[in-house]
């Protein structure tokens, strides 16, 4: 079994050794979607890792002493059992596999010491049903093999956060079972990224791709940090039905000074600027109507416009998933099975209302 | 402008300017706001009619309304009976017109109504193929009656032996040309009958769609939902299709084109034409294009000075002569049908792929063939009636005219067009008295000329004042389907509408909105052109800004970045001719030509339906 597998090399099959996440972008390469490239380390890295370091016999012993109902307990659990797993050093021949790949991303992008992303992919993950969202972590703006090492155990770690234990208690879901991937993914320069909707989360309207963005990284976006410009699309007349430009007084870049991701200002004349222009919304729409057709069904998607690159060569995917509130609510008639007939007869029979 | 209660001025108060002073007299008395009907008039909401009548009213011009007043509002009362509907009432105030969606009626009636709506218009749809070819029979035989109304040429000093030997024929162009008003008039009104007859299912049926496609996607955008119900119109785009295969035949000869792209005006270019055989035969095939597919007004149809292809065949030629330059530089000028159907097609289907149920995507099929059962009817009646019918009716009147000024009675053949059509028999019966009458009879030209000269100056004079928009109180709630579709009166538009006019004479108005008709954003000089006329000072890559436009417009949009209309919703003309060439359009503004000012840059946002004025001019 591999112990990291690229992502184009990858589709759902895989998700049991890759995770949501992981499996998510081998699919939406296999699209014809623009991904930044990178690489999954497999689950099988992860249990080689626990068992060849002998861990996984002390992990299981910790958490079988916890007391179930109590928060301390399961706060000192979870705190025992990731410190564990963040300090004991990776077998040589895993961590050989990482730097191996690692560095044929650096000379496949042409760049030394890469920055990349290193994101925990779960294998319950993603699930409509078992949603973990916000639990697994993601590290930015990593570069060289150590850093990258050290954040993919770190993200081994967050399997066994206090919400994931309690979690897989309360549903029953054994631990050891339970494995891990993570994604190893070339960052974007991101001028402006965001999230995409396949369908408008406001009013559920399936004929509409909804588009949140912002200067910098998506993180803003997704975290909630500052309010996003918003676009409202048509997906069959590729119309903008609805645009809102915020004030956007933030983004998330990256600072060589500290070398780590950080929130900055955004300068005055660029906060109200849109931070897309018409054909990327365009594009990015194509992009969101090709994931759903894939995918066949609604769906939740961070997108990355890069900097460094010209359109439409600068847009990218990040991450796609299954969109879980409309979804699962089950379809119902909203004309109520009436004919063309009974319909126009209704239609004669009203009288509208002149707003006050 | 309407008082804090949201009330317009009472159209009993309502002072028009002392310009315009007797223009009373211009219009039928069943026109004017007046006091034995004030308690009704002033509880009911009179908004200017701008689609109709956007200009002052010349009073001969003013047939086609109190025809379709009528028309349209019978179909809805006691034809087809839509139950809480009632008809559209008309009123005049100074040379313009106001109209009103009159309350419904009581419950019983909307009882009674509900009955012969759902026997009658059911049929209608059931039948619809079968009743637009018989439509189109009986419509198609008015216009040859009318044509071959025979206006006598002038009064002969004595009738020809022949109407006398050997038997007199007994009736003379006296009464022949009385009766040739008569039938004319009659003629226009009958036609009018039959303009209405599917439309207010059609409109109807629009408003049934459009209500499901919004019911199913919530944000579908009303652009989105024109686009679904559009198809390939084939009398609606015929001028111009037979536009294009004339210029094909003249580029297919050096000798025709080479005539045809020069400078000389349409006439010089037709007297060398028929200098040459091959010149000749073109000009054959123009003149069998051109009954019916030339009797395009270079207007909406509405007024006499508006010309058409016949009269005005510089346009026409000028058209061709684009179309022979853009054929030289290997451009199409045709546009495909195939494919405006195809799209629609596929659009229809990506739209049906995401309802989510198989009974909405039943009913989603059920609205859209009632729809695209009847839709044709809304584009194909318009070349028919406002096209056709009516420029044979102008080229029959100026016949008339000609009489009237050969009498004295007039100075030029269209001051005919400024007595009403209850004043003409008047008139006319005066000429033929004075020809029975002998020789030598004094005739009262003078008095008809003064009124005639008076008129035009009260026109004229109108086209400077800028009457309040709306009068009365605004209705609770309306049920008729024109007042809906054509006018929108049952969103805020019409509040920004009002607003829009307010400030637009405080000189302050930047951005204008309306019905975001044609998808994408231009940005440029904006052109306004109140005329079709003035067409030759379009450049290409300016924004059209007029006040509608209509099929003899279609070769301009070739030309231009965006278009922008006062009047006309997602049906309308420009919106249709906009989505198809792909450029985008704003339809329905109520102001644009009276804000935006040649030259102005402007902004037209056809996803959001606002125009911004970026830059004004100088």
């Amino acid at each position: 079994m591999a112990y990291i597998l690229n992502f184009k090399d990858l589709d759902k099959s895989a998700l049991p050794l890759v995770g949501g996440k992981n499996a998510s972008l081998g699919e939406l390469i296999k699209a014809s979607i623009p991904v930044p490239p990178g690489f999954a380390v497999t689950t099988e890295s992860y249990l080689r890792f626990i068992t060849d370091t002998g861990i996984k016999e002390e992990i299981l012993h910790i958490v079988s002493e916890l007391i179930t109902g109590d928060m301390n307990s399961l706060n000192e659990t979870s705190d025992k059992i990731r410190q564990l797993i963040r300090s004991v050093k990776l077998p040589a021949e895993i961590r050989a596999t990482i730097d191996s790949a690692y560095g044929e991303l650096c000379t496949m992008c042409h760049v030394d010491a890469l920055p990349v992303a290193v994101r925990s992919s779960a294998t319950a993950e993603d699930l409509p049903t078992a949603s973990f969202a916000g639990q697994q972590d993601t590290y930015l703006w990593i570069q060289e093999t150590d850093p990258v090492v050290e954040k993919v155990q770190q993200c081994w770690a967050s399997l066994w956060t206090a919400r994931a234990i309690d979690y897989r208690i309360k549903n029953k879901f054994p631990h050891e079972k339970v494995l891990i991937s993570v994604g190893v993914q070339k960052m974007v320069n991101a001028k402006a990224a965001g999230v995409m909707f396949t369908l408008n989360p406001t009013d559920g309207d399936i004929s509409k791709v909804v588009i949140e963005g912002s200067w910098g990284l998506g993180e803003t976006v997704v975290s909630g940090s500052v309010n996003p410009d918003k676009f409202v699309v048509d997906k069959v007349v590729m119309e903008t039905t609805d645009k809102k430009v915020s004030t956007k007084h933030i983004e998330c870049v990256y600072d060589p000074e500290t070398e780590k991701v950080v929130d900055a200002d955004v300068v005055e004349e660029m906060q109200c600027r849109c931070c897309l222009e018409d054909k990327e919304v365009k594009a990015l729409v194509g992009m969101a109507n090709l994931i759903e057709q894939h995918y066949k069904r609604p769906m939740d998607i961070e997108w990355a416009i890069d900097k460094d690159l010209d359109y439409p060569e600068n847009i990218f995917i990040v991450q796609a998933r299954p969109e879980t509130v409309w979804s699962q609510r089950k379809p119902k008639t909203v004309i109520g099975g009436k004919s063309g007939y009974q319909l126009l007869m209704e239609q004669a029979m009203k009288r509208i209302k002149i707003p006050d | 402008m309407p008082d804090e209660k949201g009330r317009f001025p009472d159209p009993h108060e309502y002072q028009v300017p002392p310009e315009l002073e007797g223009w009373e007299e211009m219009y039928p008395s069943h026109y004017l706001f007046t006091q034995d009907r004030a308690d009704w008039e002033k509880n009911q909401f009179w908004y200017l009619d701008k689609i109709h009548a956007p200009e002052p009213m010349p009073p001969l011009d003013q047939i086609f309304q109190e025809a379709w007043q009528i028309s349209l509002s019978q179909y809805t009362t006691r034809v087809f009976c839509i139950p809480p509907a009632q008809g559209i009432a008309q009123r005049m105030v100074g040379p313009y017109m106001y109209i009103c969606a009159i309350a419904p009626p009581p419950d019983e009636i909307i009882g009674e109504k509900a009955a012969h709506f759902e026997k009658r218009v059911f049929y209608v749809f059931e039948h619809y193929d079968e009743l637009w070819d018989k439509w189109l029979t009986k419509f198609k035989a008015l216009g040859e009656e009318m044509k071959a109304v025979e206006v006598p040429a002038g009064l002969p000093k004595y009738v020809p032996d022949d109407q006398v030997l050997p038997a007199p024929i007994g009736v003379y162009d006296s009464f022949n040309l009385m009766e040739a008003f008569d039938k004319l008039a009659n003629k226009m009104i009958k036609g009018w009958q039959y303009h209405f007859e599917m439309l207010n299912l059609t409109y109807l049926a629009y408003l049934m769609f459009a209500d499901v496609a919004r019911k199913l996607f919530p944000g579908i955008s009303e652009s989105s939902i024109g686009k679904m119900v559009a198809g390939a119109y084939v009398s609606m785009f015929k001028p111009e299709e037979e536009l294009c295969r004339l210029s094909r035949l003249a580029h297919a000869d050096p000798g025709v084109a080479d005539i045809l792209k020069g400078g000389a005006t349409a006439e010089e270019k037709i007297t060398a034409l028929e200098n040459t055989p091959e010149g000749k035969a073109w000009l054959a095939e123009y003149d069998q294009a051109k009954d019916p597919w030339f009797y395009v007004s270079c207007g909406s149809g509405w007024y006499h000075h508006e010309g058409s292809w016949l009269t005005v065949p510089e346009i026409p030629y000028g058209y061709i002569k684009s179309y022979l330059e853009r054929l030289d530089r290997g451009e199409t000028i045709e546009r495909s049908l195939a494919d405006i159907e195809k799209e629609r097609d596929e659009v229809i289907a990506k739209y049906k792929a995401l309802i989510q149920t198989d009974e909405d995507r039943e009913s989603f099929d059920g609205a859209f063939k009632t729809i695209r059962t009847i839709y044709r009817y809304a584009e194909d009646h318009l070349f028919w009636v406002e096209h056709w019918f009516h420029t044979i009716w102008f080229g029959k009147i100026r016949e008339l005219g000609k009489v009237a000024v050969d009498a004295g009675m007039i100075d030029e053949v269209d001051d005919i067009f400024m007595f009403n059509r209850y004043e003409i028999p008047e008139l006319l019966t005066e000429v033929s008295t004075g020809w029975a009458l002998g020789v030598d009879i004094p005739m009262r030209g003078s008095h008809y000329k003064a009124k005639a000269a008076k008129r035009k100056k009260i026109l004229e004079a109108a086209r400077e004042w800028n009457p309040t928009p709306a009068l009365g109180v605004p209705p609770e709630e309306v049920a008729e389907p024109f007042t809906i579709m054509l006018w929108g009166v049952t969103t805020d538009r019409v509040k920004e509408w009002l607003k829009g006019v307010d400030a637009s004479s405080a000189g302050d108005v930047s951005e204008i909105k309306g019905f975001a008709s044609s998808a994408g954003v231009a940005e440029g000089p904006a052109r306004v052109l109140k005329m079709l006329k003035e067409i030759v000072d379009l450049q290409p890559g300016e924004i059209l800004v007029c006040p509608t436009t209509n099929p003899s417009w279609a070769p301009v949009f070739t030309n231009i970045k965006a278009a922008v209309t006062d009047i006309g919703g997602l049906t309308s003309h420009a919106a249709i001719v906009c989505r198809e060439y792909g450029i985008p359009s704003v339809t329905g503004t109520g102001l644009a030509t009276q804000v935006i000012k040649t030259g102005d840059i402007i902004r037209v946002d056809g996803e959001t339906g606002v125009v911004t004025i970026v830059e004004k001019a100088g």
